[in-house]
């Protein structure tokens, strides 16, 4: 069993870095093609052509795209992502400068989604065709409707300015956590808003199949109880769609909350690529996106083998011995 | 001992960390005071601050904070263009070509980097002026440095500046500017790279935090020893890109001084508390057309372009109403602005003739414009203006990395209309220089190829009498406005939005922000 586990975590991991350089190169391609001088981009007015030709080298674009990949990865290897041309510090500084934010809004979102997605979802689930089954539907799918940027604003307006309970900016000085907690209660109820809703929908879709299940009314035949049947066997079986998508919906976030980053005037990873590309700032732009790619690659990792856990049936399935998967 | 992990035991597991992270979010209620005057202020920047070491800055954000961390040998009074000595307690120029200096004894960096001396200043001139030793990098801003031959460190505190001819604007764009911010050589041979976000300065404030993304910090310099008495003790400089929540963040009391345009400040108008104040700007925005490409090379067709187009349409839609004319290149509070040049008035039928006589109709053509609202709404009226005339408007809307790509090398020979905009300062060379012939291809997009121009251009900024200088800046509008192919249209205006007991202090033009010499009312 052992070694089944090591072999499929072997394969995973060499798809991961396959992944990882596809994913690089690319953006290496689209870096190559998009059309702009990133000198002056970066500097505007002072972009002399010497200046010019000293960002180009700096950044390696004088170099064939085959060349850049090799160096990129390279450096990448000794533990070097880069370095910004504009500031001269190392592209790992400013990641990892804004990387806990991004880690802390998208848990946070994510976290908040699970806890009341699920429960909706449940509820809907098991009061099908109910009229609170019917407004739990529609404030789910009002909720994955509405983009977060614009929930931003409304939050913003009636808990910031009209109620006056809660701050504006989404961070605070370093080094007040209680401060940059509250500061973030707003961002993440605007990111999470959308989460809850698609989870409440999926888990509700997901406990009505499992319920229908042969195994489920076996059990209602054994004569366990309801509660039993639907928080301890449907639950867990619905659990592993929800699961698949909270994985892509972390890697998702982690680059892509960056209007949410901007409502709020909040850091993060998000962020920074946003400003790098609008600056042709290509060290930072391949640093920062290449640690989205292995944060974003290992979480699914992580949630294919979590499958093994909450179902024995995946495991068996992915050693080669049946049954359902 | 080895404990196996239960399907139940994950799945507790992962239910804790999500409630975990969701408790984690307080509830508690949240007010903001804003009560009167405090010793901390915030003030909101629209961009990401880049490198604070003055070699390698990037704009007017960076600039606005070293005048505060550094010392120069004078700056701008507070509110003014007038100059007072800063670290020298004299500066003087010797000749047309040299300026010495003498520095006041006992000016301290921060962080135990000693007195400043004149090997200093020295450094500090030099390292952005003279091309860099051992293949370093260029500095930014060289070009405000142009024809520096040395500085010559002739005692501790004394020192010569020698400039290859003489220079007007040496004191206003250079030596009280950015590029004259004083160094400590030793910090910056320590630090290096990371002087740029560790800067050692001996002025009024020194950088406490610095977030690239979330902003700076300032905190008053116990060393300082200059004659500034700073208001506040502490000066939060945020970084908050996006307008509204900038609007947001003001009404909360999040902010205390924010630069926005008027339309985005309407709505803080009369909310109790704040101030707002519309300032022009230093900007000067432009509809420009290319000389060198048929027919815009003819002369008639570029008059008959400026005669068909109505600037004050054109600025209600763009500005909606709230920025002034421009008529001139150089904005009126610049020394040597054209207070007479002509104010064009639509005229459709002189302009049809101009078109017949050129023999051109049904001309099409390309208008190049960045994609924000003000110069896309500017361009469709052109659009509609032109139509009249029989020239079909295809408006080309790009982002700023493509835009700013248009003009420039081959690709600008192809460049038809353009709307644009730079930014000022209070010299009139610094606003005329990107019309000079050697820009053609980098900045001079209209590609205006005057040998006059750039004669008097290079007479009037090594012309020391401000009295001939300013006639000869007027010349060179005069030589811009007989090429027809500019058409002035706003320097634009800012609204300053301030807690009402703030007094905020700019170098006129404001975008030069003077954050030391800030004030409580």
């Amino acid at each position: 069993m052992q070694s089944e586990t090591l072999r499929y975590l072997g394969s995973r991991l060499v798809t991961t870095v396959l992944i990882v350089f596809g994913a690089m190169l690319l953006l290496f391609t689209l870096s190559s093609i998009v059309p702009g001088d990133p000198a002056t981009a970066l500097l505007g007015s002072q972009a002399t052509p010497e200046l010019s030709r000293q960002f180009i080298r700096e950044m390696g674009l004088d170099q064939p795209l085959p060349i850049r990949l090799w160096r990129f990865f390279s450096n990448v290897l000794q533990g070097n992502l880069g370095t910004d041309v504009v500031t001269g510090r190392s592209v790992a500084s400013m990641v990892v400068a804004s990387i806990p934010y991004t880690i802390a809004l998208t848990f946070s979102a994510i976290g908040l989604a699970v806890l009341l997605g699920i429960p909706m979802g449940i509820f809907a689930a098991t009061h099908r065709g109910t009229l609170l089954d019917n407004i739990l539907a529609f404030v789910s799918v009002s909720f994955f409707a509405i983009p977060g940027f614009v929930v931003a604003i409304f939050l913003l307006l009636i808990f910031a300015i009209w109620l006056d309970w809660l701050p504006v900016l989404g961070t605070s000085r370093a080094g007040d956590l209680g401060d940059e907690l509250k500061r973030m209660i707003l961002p993440t109820v605007a990111l999470a808003l959308s989460w809850i809703g698609f989870i409440a929908r999926l888990v509700r879709t997901s406990m009505l199949e499992v319920m229908g299940e042969n195994f489920i009314r076996t059990s209602r035949a054994y004569g366990l109880s309801e509660r039993l049947i639907t928080y301890k066997y449907a639950l867990k079986n619905a659990c592993i769609p929800t699961i698949t998508i909270l994985g892509l919906g972390i890697g998702r976030l982690l680059g892509g909350a960056v209007l949410i980053e901007i409502v709020f005037a909040r850091p993060g990873l998000g962020r920074l690529i946003y400003g790098a590309i609008s600056d042709r700032n290509y060290p930072v732009v391949q640093g920062a996106v290449l640690v989205i790619v292995v944060i974003f690659v290992l979480v699914n990792l992580m949630v294919d083998l979590s499958y093994s856990f909450i179902d024995p049936r995946i495991r068996h399935n992915s050693s080669g011995k049946g049954a359902a998967g | 001992m080895t404990k196996r992990v239960s399907r139940r035991d994950f799945l507790a597991a992962g239910a804790g960390i999500a409630g975990t992270s969701a408790m984690s979010l307080p509830l508690a209620a949240y007010a903001q005071a804003t009560g009167g005057p405090r010793n901390n202020i915030v003030v909101r920047v629209d961009r990401e601050f880049a490198s604070l070491d003055p070699a390698f800055r990037r704009g007017p954000p960076e600039g606005n904070v070293m005048r505060s961390v550094f010392q120069h040998l004078m700056v701008p009074k507070a509110n003014s263009v007038d100059h007072e000595l800063e670290a020298a307690a004299e500066v003087k120029q010797v000749s047309p070509t040299t300026i010495s200096f003498r520095l006041k004894p006992g000016q301290m960096f921060s962080d135990g980097f000693g007195e400043m001396t004149s090997d200093d200043v020295k450094f500090s001139f030099e390292r952005i002026g003279l091309p860099p030793k051992d293949g370093g990098k260029v500095a930014t801003y060289k070009a405000d440095w142009i024809g520096l031959v040395g500085v010559e460190a002739k005692s501790k505190y004394e020192g010569l500046i020698t400039l290859e001819k003489p220079r007007a604007n040496i004191f206003d764009v250079v030596i009280a500017d950015g590029s004259g911010c004083i160094v400590s050589r030793k910090a910056v041979e320590q630090r290096g790279d990371s002087f740029g976000t560790k800067p050692v300065g001996s002025g009024p404030y020194m950088v406490a935090e610095y977030d690239r993304q979330k902003g700076i910090v300032l905190r008053r310099n116990p060393g300082y020893a200059g004659g500034k008495k700073p208001r506040f003790d502490e000066i939060s400089i945020r970084t908050i890109t996006d307008d509204k929540t900038t609007e947001l963040a003001l009404r909360a009391g999040e902010v205390d001084f924010a630069l926005l345009s008027p339309s985005a400040a309407d709505p803080l108008r009369g909310v109790p508390g704040l101030t707002v104040t519309d300032q022009p700007s230093m900007a000067y925005v432009w509809l420009g057309m290319n000389m060198e490409k048929a027919p815009l090379s003819d002369l008639r067709v570029r008059h008959a372009i400026r005669l068909a187009l109505d600037v004050d349409q054109m600025l209600l839609a763009g500005y909606n109403g709230k920025a002034p004319r421009l008529n001139t290149v150089v904005p009126p509070q610049v020394m040597g602005a054209w207070k007479e040049a002509p104010v064009y008035k639509r005229n459709v039928a002189e302009a049809r003739s101009l078109m017949a006589a050129a023999g051109v109709k049904d001309l099409k053509v390309k208008l190049t414009v960045q994609n924000q609202q003000v110069y896309q709404n500017m361009a469709l009226v052109a659009q509609a203006l032109l139509a009249e005339i029989g020239i079909t408007v295809q408006v080309d809307a790009q982002p700023a990395g493509t835009y700013f790509e248009s003009g420039k090398g081959d690709v600008g020979k192809n460049l038809d209309l353009y709307i644009s905009k730079f930014s000022g300062k209070h010299d009139p060379n610094f606003v005329l220089q990107w019309f000079m012939p050697k820009q053609i291809g980098e900045w001079n997009w209209s590609r205006f190829n005057s040998p006059e121009f750039e004669a008097l251009y290079n007479t009037a900024s090594s012309e020391l009498d401000p009295a001939k200088r300013r006639l000869q800046i007027i010349d060179l509008q005069k030589l811009m406005d007989k090429s027809s192919a500019y058409v002035w249209l706003t320097n634009e205006a800012s609204a300053i939005v301030t807690r009402s007991w703030l007094k905020p202090a700019a170098i006129p033009g404001w975008i030069d922000w003077q954050y030391s010499d800030f004030s409580a009312i």
